[in-house]
């Protein structure tokens, strides 16, 4: 069979250069605000906001970067960031694998319900939980613990990563466990190496999503922390703050070293992305 | 992989360990100045350290963040029951008020108090049900700072005293490319207290709006009106920066900081510009301060000073230290003015001692106290409950978008007014 | 035999970790809000049940609720229509693309998704500053005066602006759920339309789309309910100005809850944001489930 008729090569060569300029146009304006960042974390605090966009100052205070680093206890509050965050995006990607399956490949009675209940975690603004759940880990001594900021963390991210793991999993050949179910094998063991595998790209995009939403968190930190000892890297940023007016561009070179390894993960993990598909060929 | 994954877990569930104090009394303490290291933060440092060497076997920890999640937190630790023994707080009826009736905060024997130096006033307004329940710590007065070398450039040689001078000189300044004025127009308090000041030059009478509150008067007699309309005419002639309504704290600031904008609405607490080493020295050189103008055929006087104490701080009921930390806030109230006046952090709610190298602005502002024949209080927006902050910054921010009228603005605070004086 | 999708111990164990901790952390802050949305609760002291009086005064004398909601609405109108088609473009295109083109350009379009919202917030303040920002600079520079505007604070476009810093901030996020779901597609369901005759268009809004639907689905759902969420870049940028003009749900319920202290009616207007949430959520899953029919 003859393939379809190509379209004139020259005007396909345009579209492409179009496009090319597009994606190229797109990228600068995505990069841009990294730029901003840095620029304006070289500056003095008080020249900021003003005239001095996007220029590179005559006299960059890289001093910024020193006190950002020493002054703003980045490395202690980092190491809790790393800790936390870590935490809950494992428990968070495990639960909601588990949960995502139960729901989109098992047949069972309450399922309705469950998927009700989490629908409705996903929707719950996070301030309205503030109060009671202090008053209510307080009772168990979660209080300034990490394990008590580890739960909440997980709880906020959890329907979400169902909600991704069950849109995925439906997706999959409906007869996939037969053949293993037929073999004798347990269900731990058909997760772990049948569905698993299967599931990258989406655990991928929860273990993405649930790092960087809680790695840049504040308001739940703020509340149930109270120990300098445990608090998380976004707390950096508030040692620069004043009562009224704050040392901005301290504040923005802390912004610039707290981003760096949240690019760094995504750069990581969407390696991850390509390996893994369904029954079929891989894309590239 | 999998190793890691559980070491991390593990290391999620170790408790922190905190090292056992050895007979010592620990002083929780809370304040809203994250950063240690300038300002009024290292002041407090310096004194918390002093104290400590004073009290040997005392440990201070305290708790700092930024301004609303301060407030937040002091609310939930109130409902928790685990309140700092000692926090920073303010005197406004809006905020101290909730901890008083709730019998949050610890009362304070006014005797302990006396003595110390506490201007006229100062401890009145901490005062509720005729008991003290903190020590004010700054005072804070409404002026304009400007920029003495944009003044003169501009080719204006004399300050202006009404309102109408002032809208003279804008014409001027825009010649320049010059923003003639600006403020924190995204927070809607400055705007709010302007307001109140608007409306004792137009009706001579200090309290105006406390007296609305506590409805003796209403916020629709025609006084208010004529306010609300020299407010809008305030915001819309020119005067400020055209984003005004979305322009924070620190962008307006840095608007006058570096010589974009000839003068800054805004409190004492600036005072600071004179010597803030993130603007150029030449700014530092020439800021200094004039008092709010007078309405040509207004009733009030330019010696009619926007005043009012604003930060205080309290002391726990729940406290078991109450003797001690008593002894720190009579402590703090001997070391902070002239660390405060020294560093140029604030004007304390105590005489100060003019120092021969004090800034030109930090002059002005005294004289500007001394000159003031009577003072206002607490603006209107922090004399009631929260509720009517909320509405009354809401209404400030319609009206001054030009999205109300005068007549519907005053009648939005009058309705509130109405409800909170129910309560 | 028994039907092992139907193992009841199975199945427990799946799903009630993630229950447990889903009920630990979510019902009590529920239940207190209930029980709050019927009272005058200020936060602190005393107060008295009132009954439905606060969800009567929400939804017959609130005006603010109403153009919160509505701006809500249209974020999300803007978001399905708008964002996501050009992300879905933007993932296709790059899921043509060599290996490592396609990764580098991708972790380019994500860096935005990865700054914390003050710095976007703070950076489109300055963008969109009338005096000082490049917009206005480069529209006056190309003879455009008359479109410049005071973005944030001009009644006309505040909303737009504010919606377009929202949609920028998530497009990141949207290329990358379409990337890794166009990355599921088989090659061979492609091939086969190929072989058919069908042209790239073709092959993409008959094929290939259709595939992914379960996956659209999902974003869609996510972009509905991360709208009604929004919240920090509002309060960041223009916190509901001019007057309420740029005011959201999620804002709407902190202000009142937490800064006006109006504890039982803050909570009213959360309870209700979590009805329409769940509402506005299922009414999408079944139109999207309708199509896929």
């Amino acid at each position: 069979m003859t393939p379809p008729p190509q379209p004139h090569a020259g005007l396909r060569r345009a579209g492409m250069g179009v496009l090319h300029l597009v994606l190229v146009v797109f990228a600068l304006s995505q990069l841009f605000p990294l730029l901003w960042v840095f620029l304006y974390s070289l500056q003095r605090s008080g020249d900021l906001f003003g005239n001095a966009m996007l220029s590179l100052p005559h006299d960059p205070q890289w001093v910024n970067y020193t006190r950002a680093w020493t002054d703003g206890e980045m490395v202690r509050y980092g190491l809790n960031s790393l800790i936390v965050v870590a935490a809950s995006t494992i428990a968070s990607t495990f639960l909601a694998f588990c949960m995502g399956y139960a729901i989109a490949r098992m047949r069972w009675r309450f399922k309705r319900l469950v998927v009700g209940a989490i629908t409705m975690g996903m929707v719950v603004p996070i301030h309205a939980t503030l109060l009671p759940n202090f008053i209510w880990y307080n009772l168990f001594g979660l209080v300034d613990t990490r394990i008590g900021l580890i739960i909440p963390y997980v709880a906020f991210t959890l329907s979400f990563n169902t909600l991704i793991y069950v849109g995925h999993f439906q997706n999959l050949p409906v007869a996939l466990e037969e053949a293993a179910l037929l073999d004798g094998a347990s269900w731990p063991r058909i997760l772990w190496t049948v569905i698993a595998p299967l599931a990258r790209p989406a655990t991928v995009i929860v273990a993405v999503m649930t790092t960087l939403t809680n790695w840049n968190e504040f308001i739940m930190a703020n509340t149930y922390l109270s120990s300098d000892e445990l608090r998380t890297l976004p707390f950096s940023i508030i040692r620069f703050e004043g009562q009224f007016s704050s040392e901005y561009a301290v504040q923005f070179a802390c912004m610039v070293i707290v981003a760096l390894p949240a690019v760094a993960l995504y750069l990581f993990f969407s390696k991850h992305i390509m390996a893994g598909a369904t029954a079929g060929a891989v894309k590239e | 992989m999998k190793a890691t994954a559980f070491l991390v877990l593990a290391l999620a569930l170790v408790p922190v360990y905190r090292a056992e104090a050895q007979s010592k009394v620990t002083i929780k303490m809370g304040d809203n100045l994250p950063d240690r290291t300038a300002t009024w933060g290292a002041i407090i440092e310096q004194i918390n350290s002093e104290f400590k060497a004073a009290h040997p076997g005392t440990e201070i920890v305290t708790e700092s963040y930024q301004d609303q999640p301060y407030q937040q937190k002091i609310k939930i630790y109130a409902t928790a029951k685990q309140l700092p023994e000692v926090f920073k707080f303010w005197s406004f009826t809006s905020l101290l008020k909730p901890l008083i009736n709730g019998g949050f905060v610890a009362p304070l024997d006014r005797a302990e108090f006396e003595g110390l130096g506490y201007l006229p006033g100062a401890l009145d307004t901490n005062t509720y049900g005729g008991k003290l329940y903190g020590i004010p710590v700054s005072t804070d007065i409404w002026v304009i700072y400007y920029n003495k070398k944009l003044f003169k450039d501009a080719g204006i040689d004399k300050l202006p005293t009404t309102l109408d001078e002032l809208y003279a000189v804008i014409p001027r300044f825009k010649a320049k490319g010059i923003i003639p004025m600006t403020t924190d127009g995204k927070d809607a308090w400055p705007l709010s207290i302007t307001f109140d000041l608007l409306a004792w030059r137009i009706g001579g009478e200090r309290a105006l709006t406390g007296k609305a509150l506590d409805r003796k008067i209403k916020f629709t007699d025609p006084v208010f009106v004529q306010a609300a309309k020299e407010l809008q005419q305030f915001v819309k002639s020119g005067l400020f920066q055209e984003d005004l309504m979305v322009s924070d704290y620190g962008a307006s600031r840095n608007l006058f900081g570096q010589g974009k904008a000839a003068m800054y609405l805004m409190g004492s607490w600036e005072l600071g510009l004179g010597t803030d080493k993130a603007f150029s020295q030449e700014f530092r050189d020439n800021v200094d301060a004039f008092k709010f103008p007078v309405l040509a055929n207004g009733k009030g006087v330019v010696d009619d000073l926007m005043a009012w104490y604003g930060g205080n701080y309290v002391i726990s009921s729940a406290t078991k230290n109450l003797a001690l930390d008593k002894q720190y806030l009579q402590f703090y109230a001997k070391r902070f003015p002239e660390l405060a006046w020294e560093k140029a952090v604030t004007l304390p709610a105590q005489t100060v001692k003019p120092r021969p190298n004090d800034t030109t602005v930090a002059k002005t502002i005294l004289k500007i106290v001394a000159d003031a024949k009577s003072t206002s209080g607490t603006p209107a927006l922090d004399l009631s409950t929260p509720r009517f902050k909320d509405d009354n910054e809401n209404a400030i921010r319609e009206l001054c978008s030009g999205l109300i009228t005068p007549e519907a603005f005053v009648k939005k605070l009058d309705v509130s007014a109405e409800k909170a004086a129910k309560k | 035999m028994a039907d092992p999708s139907r193992s009841r111990a199975t199945v427990a164990f799946l799903v009630l970790p993630g229950l447990a901790v889903l009920a630990f952390s979510l019902v009590v802050p529920l239940c207190v809000s209930v029980y709050f949305s019927f009272t005058d609760s200020e936060g602190f002291g005393e107060y008295k049940t009132v009954g439905f009086e606060n969800y009567v005064a929400i939804l017959t004398d609130d005006p603010v609720f109403w153009r919160s909601l509505r701006n809500v609405v249209v974020l999300i109108v803007a978001t399905i229509f708008v964002q996501n088609p050009i992300a879905f473009v933007l993932a296709a295109i790059l899921s043509r693309m060599s290996a490592r083109l396609s990764r580098i350009l991708r972790t380019i379009y994500f860096v935005p998704a990865v700054l914390s919202l003050v710095v976007v917030a703070k950076l489109w303040a300055d963008v969109f500053n009338p005096t000082f920002g490049i917009l206005n600079k480069t529209l006056h520079a190309i003879g455009l005066d008359g479109l410049a505007m005071s973005w944030l604070s001009d009644p006309r476009t505040a909303l737009p602006a504010v919606i377009w810093i929202i949609l920028w901030q998530g497009f990141g996020w949207a290329v990358f759920f379409y990337y890794a779901g166009l990355m599921t597609v088989p090659r061979d369901l492609e091939e086969a339309a190929r072989v058919d005759g069908a042209s790239t268009f073709q092959t993409y809004t008959r094929v290939i789309i259709p595939y992914m639907f379960p996956v659209i689905s999902t974003v869609i759902v996510i972009d509905v309910i991360s709208s009604m969420k929004q919240m920090e870049l509002i309060y960041l940028t223009t916190n509901g100005a001019p007057g309420q003009l740029t005011q959201f749900l999620g804002v709407y319920l902190y202000q009142k809850a937490f800064v006006a202290g109006e504890y039982g009616y803050g909570n009213a207007i959360s309870v209700l944001f979590v009805i329409i949430s769940v509402g506005l959520t299922l009414v999408v899953q079944r139109v999207m489930r309708g199509r896929l029919r």
